[in-house]
């Protein structure tokens, strides 16, 4: 069940070859939304892949049988790339749209830094709500999820500062004599 | 009874478990396979892909056991959101209970056997089960 792959060999992946009707729509759109929201790498026109270990596999497994429901044909394949190049532009390609995910989360956490502290409370909460959705697809985190972590625990510790203020002042006179000593 | 589903449980698998011997099977027998084919004759399949007591139409296979087994106790469907929250995480229902339950029930599946998981677990379950009894006697959360 776990992934078989030793260094310099690609791993092993699960892929989804499925049919869904074009009518009627409603089903068709939540397949295609669970897909989305799993991650998955769109190798062609009904084909998608992700990175097989036991959760991703019973996933796309539930998926298949969504789709059989829906009058639909599908069928879970386990699969290796023939070459490390193209495991590695497939896993380029997920992690690019990952990142590009992440981006959106630090620019509206950016954009939301000037708000009064309520404000950046409920922003930061929906966000990290955000950033857990987008962890959940990630197989192969980018730099840019520290950044959109970064960004978002930012909102918050802004706030905290100010609360510490009357805590903070009686240490302030212990410091400012140390100051004067020579160093 | 005999019970099969697929072996390396996990949130759905033992709600499920913990809902046979509860309430439907009370010396339920199971056995852990590893594909379809592998169900014993005299087994009843759950979580399994094509079986009955299955996913269906967006339900996990705990909600699909309590509709079928007409099980309408609101304490069962209160649990049954937060199963289906951990397994699926498709926001259907507001569940923040579940990102916790989850973890732990993926980190107990790295140390335990299945048996010795659904062992732990059947004690969470009734734990949670009686939690949300007495919030929904109290109409709050109880201490």
């Amino acid at each position: 069940m776990a992934r078989t792959s030793r260094p310099g060999t690609p791993g092993t992946w699960v892929l989804l070859c499925y049919r869904v009707p074009r009518e009627p729509s409603t089903p068709r759109i939540t397949i295609w939304r669970k897909l989305r929201r799993l991650g998955v790498a769109q190798l062609a026109d009904g084909l998608v892949a992700l990175p097989a270990d036991a959760r991703t596999r019973e996933q796309l497994d539930w998926t298949a049988d969504e789709i059989t429901e829906a009058g639909g044909t599908a069928s879970l394949w386990l699969a290796q790339p023939a070459s490390l190049a193209s495991e590695r532009d497939l896993a380029a390609e997920m992690a690019g749209a990952r990142a590009a995910e992440y981006a959106k989360v630090t620019a509206e956490a950016a954009a939301g830094a000037s708000r009064d502290e309520a404000g950046r409370r409920s922003l930061a909460r929906r966000l990290r709500a955000e950033l857990r959705r987008i962890h959940r697809r990630d197989y192969f985190p980018p730099a840019q999820r520290d950044h959109a972590t970064a960004a978002v625990d930012a909102l918050v510790q802004a706030i905290a500062q100010p609360e510490a203020e009357p805590i903070a002042e009686p240490v302030a006179e212990p410091i400012a004599e140390r100051q004067e000593q020579p160093s | 009874m005999k019970w099969a589903t697929r072996a390396g449980v996990h949130i759905d698998r033992a709600a499920c478990a913990w809902l046979i011997r509860r309430h439907l099977d009370p010396d339920a027998e199971f056995v852990f396979v590893t594909d379809p084919a592998e169900v014993p004759a005299d087994a009843t399949a759950f979580d399994l892909r094509g079986a009955e007591l299955s996913h269906h139409h967006g339900d996990c296979t705990f909600e699909t056991i309590l509709r079928r087994h007409h099980l309408d106790d609101p304490v069962l469907w209160r649990m049954a959101q937060i199963v289906h929250e951990a397994d699926l995480d498709d926001e259907r229902y507001d569940a923040p209970e579940a990102p916790g339950l989850d973890v732990a029930l993926r980190g107990l599946s790295m140390v335990c056997t299945d048996e010795e998981t659904l062992q732990h677990t059947g004690s969470v379950f009734d734990g949670l089960y009686e939690f949300y009894r007495r919030a929904m006697l109290l109409g709050r959360e109880p201490a």
